[in-house]
């Protein structure tokens, strides 16, 4: 899993039906880093600090077993320093 | 798998069903790259550990319905960083 930081939310009106109304949401590694779309399984808002999963469980945690997804925030961590790591 | 370093617990209140009451460290490898695994044996700060990725990594849970992608397999008993 990775930390992620949540900076906004994707509006993506004409999306395939697989993905349903889930919200995508745009997360970074850090700030100014490179720049990803994870489907959100939780309710975060903008500037929360998440785990992010992938692979197989990615696609269980956003709905089903067979929902495209390859990151899905699965946890909103409590606090995190991203300078210090802890 | 990979040989990763634990650098801290993480506590995460809010977190999806599928992901339990499981305990999450903050893993480090040796190139300095920062991510998160489940824990299924307890593994202490500063300790080299062997984890699963992917899909393997759900099957090393006690309950392989656990979201997760990256879990801690075992405690290397002795490891040192390539220099």
């Amino acid at each position: 899993m990775k930390i992620m930081r949540v900076e906004k939310t994707l509006v993506s009106t004409n999306r395939i039906e697989a993905f349903g109304h889930r919200p995508l949401l745009v997360v970074q590694e850090r700030t100014g880093g490179i720049r990803s779309v994870a489907v959100d399984a939780v309710g975060c808002i903008p500037g929360d600090w998440v785990i992010c999963v992938g692979s197989s469980a990615a696609r269980e945690a956003a709905g089903s077993r067979d929902f495209p997804s390859d990151l899905t925030i699965v946890g909103i961590i409590d606090r995190w320093n991203p300078e210090g790591g802890v | 798998m990979e040989v990763l370093q634990v650098i801290d617990d993480l506590v995460c209140t809010r977190r999806v069903v599928g992901l339990g009451a499981v305990s999450l460290r903050v893993l480090q490898s040796e190139q300095g790259v920062v991510s998160v695994a489940s824990d299924p044996v307890g593994a202490p700060v500063g300790k080299w550990v062997l984890v699963a990725t992917g899909t393997a990594a759900r099957l090393a849970m006690p309950d392989p319905l656990t979201l997760t992608d990256l879990a801690i397999c075992g405690i290397v008993d002795q490891w040192e960083p390539a220099a």
